[in-house]
């Protein structure tokens, strides 16, 4: 631990030692070196390996959401609108929060573990010696299926979430079946449903941008791999809770 | 050809390479001796622009690599082989695939060719059979070879090995220093080797140098090191 000045300088050195890799990203990107086979093999195994957890947390989120506003909303003599609380909840905040959340923790650290121990066994030297581009062979796959798979995630979220309320609404709240489908249909317009996809590509390109510096980056042997991986998916979560409180702010201006 | 000028790296305080020089002829297998830590490693990532220098020239074939762009770099790259210590070999990836990757990544080969290619390479490695299996199931030596497969599949020109004969049994260690020199008579192609290993060293090498404290303490061949009178070499041979 340096002094105050050494500490606020190494920050901003990290800064745009992470700004310069996503510029080199996105000029691999831009120069249509993008492999495919690559991509669709990184959006399978990040996207399978989190749809249970998601679509579980989606689901109990559903019914609890149902269950809480059922309650509160029969206090005002309005349990009917509950099925678009829990569809604008979904939606809007919790079905792009949450999703993002747990992706980071479970691909975003498989990520930030994966290349920090291919950084560590000289395997990333090894593809620039062979005279291939690591971050073109390694990072662009990955990141951008972050991009792609966190929108998909979010989707199947929201769906499954919405069905966990509908489950609760039409068994406890005794709410006619087509009743609640109707009004979720009616309540959700396509600003409640994009404004949340739009947040949730950027929480994609986050946790994709940081997972993937701190894997690429990562020295130290296994103890580094530990600490990279965590500070990945501890700086996923600040900078998914940060970026959503600025982004919410920002769509709420122009969408209101 | 590979000329080293004036090369210095330091890394914060501490000085690795303080102005060395080298030239290391066609054709030849050149060794870099030294203690742990004296930047062996180093010296040999800045031979292919791995690692960038403070100040100083690498030059391959008389163009200077250190004023390279990455770009370019990774083309001159693409015609020599590297042996990494423990073979950094993908470990998503089976052996075949990994001896594989540079073909497929360099030439157009069809399916079967690779496969002709990669078969052909593996059994003058001794390493029949193993095809299948993942980087993870085979023992410190067997990476090795396979690291050095991958190194000459594209038939390299420049042929680097770091610690060739590092964490092996003493007769593995000679069996792969037998089959680096194999290789290297057979591809004609220059050789360079780190290692702190003096015996194998000596049995394959055609000139050796000693690195120390980030300059070249001794350079001959091998003769010429046996009777040398040079204390640090006298110092290093005991
Ligand atoms: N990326 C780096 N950052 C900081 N220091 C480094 C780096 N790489 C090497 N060094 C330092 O440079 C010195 C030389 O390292 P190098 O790996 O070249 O040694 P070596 O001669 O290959 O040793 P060994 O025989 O143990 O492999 C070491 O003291 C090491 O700490
Ligand atoms: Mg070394």
């Amino acid at each position: 631990m340096g002094k105050l000045p050494d500490r606020i300088i190494a920050i901003f050195a990290e800064i745009g030692q992470a700004v310069y890799f996503l510029g080199e990203v996105l000029a691999c990107v831009t120069r249509g070196r993008i492999r495919w086979t690559q991509v669709l093999r990184q959006i399978y195994e990040q996207g399978a390996q989190s749809l249970v957890i998601v679509a579980l947390t989606a689901l109990a989120s559903g019914m609890v959401l149902a269950l809480q506003g059922y309650v509160a909303l029969a206090r005002f003599g309005a349990k009917e609108y509950v099925s678009s609380l829990v569809a604008l909840s979904l939606t809007r905040e919790l079905g792009p929060v949450f999703t993002a959340l747990i992706f980071s923790g479970k691909a975003g650290g498989r990520i930030a573990a994966e290349l920090g121990t291919m950084s560590v066994n000289d395997q990333i030297l090894g593809t620039r010696a062979m005279g291939v581009d690591p971050v073109e062979f390694l990072i662009v796959p990955r990141l951008l299926a972050c991009c792609a798979v966190v929108p998909l995630l979010t989707v199947i979220a929201e769906l499954v979430g919405i069905s966990g309320g509908y489950l609760i609404g039409v068994t406890q709240a005794h709410i006619p079946a087509g009743f609640y489908i109707s009004q979720t249909i009616k309540s959700v317009t396509y600003v409640d449903f994009f404004s949340g996809l739009i947040k949730v590509v950027f929480f994609g390109l986050i946790i994709g941008w940081t997972c993937c510096y701190q894997g690429y980056r990562t020295s130290g042997g296994s103890l580094g791999v530990g600490r990279y991986t965590t500070q990945a998916v501890a700086y996923s979560y600040i900078f998914v809770i940060l970026a959503n409180a600025g982004l919410t702010k920002l769509i709420l201006s122009v969408w209101g | 050809m590979i000329g080293i000028v004036n090369l210095c790296k330091r890394f914060g305080e501490q000085t690795v390479l303080d102005h060395v020089n080298l030239e290391i002829r066609p054709g030849e297998i050149f060794f870099i001796l030294g203690g742990s830590g004296s930047g062996k490693s180093v010296l040999l990532k800045h031979m292919l622009g791995l690692l960038r220098p403070d100040s100083g020239r690498v030059l391959i074939n008389d163009q200077d690599i250190t004023a390279m762009p990455e770009e370019q770099l990774l083309r001159v790259r693409a015609g020599a082989g590297y042996l990494f210590q423990d073979g950094a070999l993908y470990d998503f990836m089976n052996v075949f695939d990994n001896v594989a990757f540079p073909l497929r990544e360099h030439t157009r080969l069809p399916g079967a060719q690779i496969r002709e290619r990669v078969r052909e390479v593996l059994v003058s490695l001794d390493l029949k059979g193993v095809e299948n299996k993942m980087p993870a199931e085979l023992s410190g030596g067997m990476k090795k070879r396979v690291g050095l497969g991958r190194a000459i599949i594209l038939g390299a020109k420049i042929l680097f090995c770091d610690e060739p004969t590092s964490g092996l049994v003493p007769i593995r260690s000679r069996d792969i220093s037998d089959l680096i020199r194999q290789v290297a008579r057979r591809l004609n192609c220059t050789t360079v080797v780190t290692s702190h290993d003096m015996r194998n060293a000596f049995r394959i090498a055609d000139r050796l140098a000693l690195l120390q404290d980030g300059r070249i303490a001794a350079l001959g061949t091998r003769p010429e090191w046996e009777h040398s009178a040079n204390p640090a070499v006298q110092a290093f041979l005991q």
